[in-house]
């Protein structure tokens, strides 16, 4: 799974409903793996509306990958800024390890670069 | 039970009925489902070969992945329940998750499009299937599309179904899986009436219906997202 993904992701366990605490899902013992992929720049700086900027680059950083705070003003034109986030989106994968709900606790385990997203019944 | 379709008469709940005859048959048959799974269909290939480049969709219950890759200007992500198929996308390169597409772990609106490709039959009640098709609306953005697939009862291909039952248990057939020969697993189906699919969204709010027809056995379905929200889901 890759971190545009994980920018989709949140928390959906019953009783956690603070929106600013099930989203995003923290990182635990991440293993990350770089798989190159050709850049894109259209793709890149017309996606950037989908993502939450903040969440990303917080993210990103707790993995040790370089994001700035803020998306530049011309992002379109910033080579450096697009290298990092392609980099950071599309060829950084995690591959084992879990996410954290900062909310309510809940531990999603991701194997084989595959996040469990299923809950027991009692929490849906 | 034989390789024809029978009507569901069993006396269980549709949660139990799900893990049984959907979840558990999955799990079961999905590599042979998978290596039978790569023609993609020409509606669907055109819904995502019309999202504009740097677009992001979520394919719900996206089987082996056959449309996570179908437009590479777009990134999809791919859900499903059955963690070996979500695994088979996986190893093809593709994003995915396993997931419910009852309570979907994926932000509200955060989607310009969404998928889900003959998945809503699998849900084995009225309130379920409607449960289903808000949360497809919930995750896509105001203005951004959902495609719906589910089969029909109206069926002109090879199977034929009597319009008496609109709920079956439809075999898959694993050839030489078994220990004296083939393999069956039968899945859990809720046929769809003429017309039945389009109730269901109107039914879920939050969208217009923007084109809607039948192909190949099945109903289908474009919404399309507006500001309000779908009715709150369960």
């Amino acid at each position: 799974m890759r971190l545009i993904t994980h920018n989709m992701l949140k928390c959906h366990v019953k009783n956690c409903t603070d929106p600013d605490k099930q989203f995003p899902l923290r990182f635990k013992d991440a293993k990350l793996e770089q798989i190159e992929a050709e850049r894109n720049d259209e793709f890149l700086v017309r996606m950037l509306p989908r993502i939450e900027w903040a969440a990303l680059a917080t993210t990103a950083n707790e993995l040790g990958i370089e994001l700035p705070k803020e998306v530049p003003a011309n992002p379109a034109d910033d080579d450096a800024f697009l290298q990092g986030l392609h980099t950071a989106i599309m060829e950084m994968h995690v591959k084992e390890g879990s996410m954290l709900c900062k909310g309510c606790g809940h531990e999603y385990k991701i194997a084989k670069g595959i996040p469990n997203m299923l809950l027991a019944e009692h929490e849906i | 039970m034989g390789k024809d379709p029978v009507a569901d008469t069993l006396e269980l709940g549709s949660a139990a009925k799900e893990a049984q005859y959907v979840h558990g048959v999955y799990a079961a048959i999905a590599g042979h489902f998978s290596a039978t799974r790569y023609k993609a269909w020409g509606r669907v290939h055109g819904f995502l070969a019309g999202q504009g480049a740097g677009s992001v969709g979520v394919d719900i219950g996206c089987g082996n992945g056959k449309y996570l890759g179908a437009n590479p200007r777009v990134h999809v992500v791919g859900v499903d329940y059955s963690s070996e198929l979500a695994g088979i996308c996986g190893a093809r390169g593709f994003d995915s998750v396993v997931g419910d597409g009852l309570a979907l772990p994926l932000r509200s609106g955060a989607f310009d499009f969404a998928i889900s490709i003959a998945v809503i039959h699998h849900f084995a009640s009225a309130e379920r299937r409607a449960a289903a098709v808000r949360e497809a609306l919930r995750v896509v953005r105001p203005g951004g599309e959902a495609l719906i697939y589910v089969w029909a009862l109206e069926q002109h291909g090879r199977r034929r179904f009597d319009a008496d039952s609109q709920d079956y248990l439809v075999p898959w057939v694993v050839p030489g899986g078994g220990a004296g020969g083939d393999a069956v697993y039968h899945r859990y189906y809720h046929l769809f009436r003429q017309g039945e699919l389009e109730a269901l969204v109107e039914a879920a709010g939050g969208c217009t219906i923007v084109d809607a027809g039948y192909e190949k056995d099945n109903h289908w379905v474009v919404a399309r997202r507006t500001g309000s929200s779908p009715q709150h889901g369960s």
